[in-house]
């Protein structure tokens, strides 16, 4: 019997996988593509397929000019794509980008779109794509990373992604794709991000075809041995997770005895970091289309006497404010609503609004931490006689910071931190160097942190039921969190 | 015995790889004439400067990016002048371009279709990033270890070199249908020898001054000079 199921489980997991990646390529038929196209294309990359749709202004990067045949992502050694490397780029989207993955749309219109595409620049096609080989590859291992770490250092990938690959090169300022318009180097430590895919194998192509229309060259004729593609795309891997795992509830561990100010202290790098993701203020002037920051982590701790927060964020340029060069200032902030209320409404999540104050725990580079209550961004008043105090720490295109506060306030205009309680928490972030300051921010809508309670024989014979209130509460969130958008 | 066949035989080669070197152009033997250009520019030179933050051991200080070189007597440096209309043989010498300094050198480079030798003197990572049409662009890493890369440009066009991870670093390639061409020097002069006698065309390019022709009648054993006054 077991074996039966085991049999039938086996032969869906085949199927699964046959199913999910198609042998081949099909061929497309443009005139249907054409339909889909003008549906659902045509609003950024145009009607002719040039890039200049009536949203295309909005859009940064610009939206990709069809006409010109030069697609970035590749696995060719000629300048033309395969067929399938349309339809992976349609299927996955562009990450970073305002593509989105199109994988809702059915296989045959995706085939169809792409032979739709490749009409837009015809005479570009008429050379047949030629694929492009990988060195026989190498399986990761210590010994392969630590080669791939010499080949990174004496390629010097570091020009442009940085020491620690955080897309802190110093040749970052002057890069330009090759319509001139300014482009950022990939962060090697976020995979996900990777427009091509972050897979070994995907990683491993991208260095060898390097990424048409920007300064990312080929590396296949520019490394010691082929093999090396193999053994950087294995330490290039090794520098992040393939996926951010972002978190969705967030907890406070409860300490005994003190919590260090020191945020590159060891008890911090034991505990695991919750992953949340940030996007660019859209809703008012200025919006930020583009937004540097995309990606807080926290951790977080209390005690009997104040609560912690120690996030890190990636932040390519270390900036001050600087009235001369008029240069903002690199800010983080951490926003509560001003009071805890059960079953209160929270506050409108873009910095509190007319009638519901937040509690902002700001800190900024060159200045540190402070208090403000916020009804709305214009509106911040810093609040007096400070509860917070902040130690920072900046390298490789990384901040680190802990903001500790005590847990109980002295006035109506702080929140008191409670364990045990769901309490609305939101994040904002700003990076000076890339001109961002007022409005023109990242941030996320409200999440929830909690502060876990101590460690007790409690804690081991409720978890069932915790679990269930834990989903019960996420439900909850989702529910209002849907009511709201 | 065996000896002295193995000096012989190299004796011969040297002789053959020196005969083949020095092998004459084919318009040798029927006489060409010389064409002498001056190309002038009647405006200020065009230097762009820019602080350099890194490599600044390789790179210096301070970047100088020579769009309009402007020598004495208004010649005008940079400018590649060709016959386009006088066809032979392409010329044997490899090209090469350096990337010393951070710079591009020669700044202006002509070749004829065929190989293009790229040298890093610099000991530190550039990229080899082309702008072309009618041949394959190219962007390749050139890191410090790698001294020599070759590349094929098989089309006549003029290509825009450049290197994203020094933004200032600019050369040009320009690939003629003609071996008969020259790149003026720091006074604006360029001579193209042995051109084939007859009705020909004199093509002068420029990065930003853009192009001009004029005909000229050339005659074997003889040196024909023409003027080229360039404008914006
Ligand atoms: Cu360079």
């Amino acid at each position: 019997m077991r074996a039966i199921v085991l049999v039938g489980a086996l032969a869906s997991a085949v199927f699964l996988f046959a199913s999910a990646s198609p042998a081949g390529a099909q061929a497309g038929d443009a005139q249907a593509g054409r339909a889909v196209y003008e549906r659902k294309c045509a609003l950024c990359h145009g009607e002719k397929g040039d890039g200049k749709g009536p949203g295309a202004d909005l859009l940064d990067p610009r939206p990709r000019d069809f006409t010109t045949g030069i697609y970035k992502i590749r696995t060719t050694v000629n300048k033309t794509p395969t067929d399938r490397d349309l339809f992976d780029v349609i299927t996955r989207g562009m990450p970073g980008t305002f593509m989105p993955a199109w994988d809702v749309l059915p296989e045959k219109d995706r085939w169809n779109l792409v032979a739709y595409l490749k009409a837009f620049a015809a005479d570009k096609f008429k050379e047949a794509p030629k694929k492009q080989e990988l060195p026989k590859e190498v399986a990761s291992s210590p010994e392969s990373i630590r080669r791939g770490k010499e080949m990174y250092e004496a390629i010097e990938c570091n020009k442009c992604h940085g020491a620690e690959g955080r897309a802190d090169g110093p040749s970052r300022p002057e890069l330009k794709d090759e319509w001139g318009h300014p482009i950022r180097p990939a962060n090697l430590t976020k995979r996900w991000t990777f427009r091509g895919g972050g897979g070994r194998a995907e990683i491993a192509m991208r260095l060898t075809t390097g990424v048409l229309g920007t300064p990312m060259p080929s590396f296949i004729d520019s490394v010691e041995k082929p093999d090396d593609i193999w053994h950087l795309a294995n330490y290039l891997a090794s520098l992040g997770p393939e996926s951010p795992h972002y978190a969705t509830l967030l907890t406070a561990e409860a300490v005994n005895g003190d919590i260090p100010a020191d945020p590159v202290a060891e008890f911090w790098k034991r505990m695991a970091p919750q992953n949340i993701p940030l996007v660019g203020q859209v809703t008012i002037d200025p919006r930020n289309f583009n937004p540097s920051i995309d990606m807080v982590a926290l951790r977080a701790a209390w005690n009997d006497k104040e609560v912690a927060f120690h996030v890190t964020w990636d932040d390519p340029t270390q900036s001050g404010a600087d009235a001369a060069k008029k240069a903002s200032p690199d800010v983080v902030s951490l926003q509560f609503p001003q009071k805890v209320a059960e079953g209160a409404d929270r506050p409108y999540f873009l910095m509190g609004g007319d009638a519901d104050a937040v509690y902002l725990l700001r800190w900024e580079n060159g200045k540190g931490a402070t208090e403000a209550s916020a009804n709305g961004p214009t509106r911040i008043v810093p609040l007096a006689g400070g509860e917070v105090t902040g130690q920072a720490a900046y390298a490789n295109g990384q901040y680190r910071l802990v903001l500790k506060r005590p847990l109980v306030s002295k006035g109506p205009d702080r929140p008191t931190f409670q364990p045990a309680v769901f309490l609305p928490i939101a994040f904002q972030a700003w990076d000076g160097g890339a001109g961002e300051t007022g409005a023109k921010m990242s941030l996320t809508s409200w999440y929830y942190l909690r502060l876990e309670e101590p460690q007790s024989s409690r804690r081991f014979v409720v978890p069932p039921v915790v679990a269930i209130l834990t989903f019960a509460a996420m439900l909850l969130v989702v529910r209002v969190a849907n009511r709201r958008a | 015995m065996r000896r002295a066949l193995g000096v012989v035989l190299a004796a011969a080669l040297v002789a053959g790889v020196a005969l083949f070197v020095q092998r004459p152009d084919p318009v040798d033997a029927q006489g060409g004439g010389t064409v002498e250009v001056t190309v002038t520019y009647n405006g200020a030179p065009v230097v762009e400067k820019l602080k350099v933050n890194k490599d600044t051991e390789k790179c210096g200080t301070e970047a100088v990016i020579e769009k309009v070189v402007v020598g004495g007597n208004k010649g005008l440096a940079n400018a590649v002048v060709s016959v386009p209309t006088a066809k032979g043989a392409p010329k044997m010498a490899k090209a090469t371009v350096d990337q010393h300094g951070c710079k591009f050198v020669p700044h202006v480079t002509a070749m004829t279709p065929g190989d293009l030798e790229l040298k890093n003197s610099d000991d530190i990572l550039h990229n080899i990033h082309t702008y072309s049409t009618a041949n394959p662009s190219i962007n390749k890493a050139q890191p410090k270890f790698k001294k020599v890369m070759m590349e094929k440009f098989e089309k006549p066009e003029i290509i825009k070199l450049t290197c994203d991870v020094h933004s200032w670093m600019l050369g040009w390639v320009a690939v003629l249908p003609t071996p008969f061409f020259a790149v003026s020097d720091a006074s604006g002069a360029a001579k193209i020898e042995n051109v084939p006698a007859g009705k020909q065309t004199v093509e002068v390019w420029h990065e930003t001054l853009g192009k001009q022709t004029k005909e000229v009648d050339v005659k074997a054993g003889q040196v024909v000079k023409v003027g080229f006054e360039m404008k914006k």
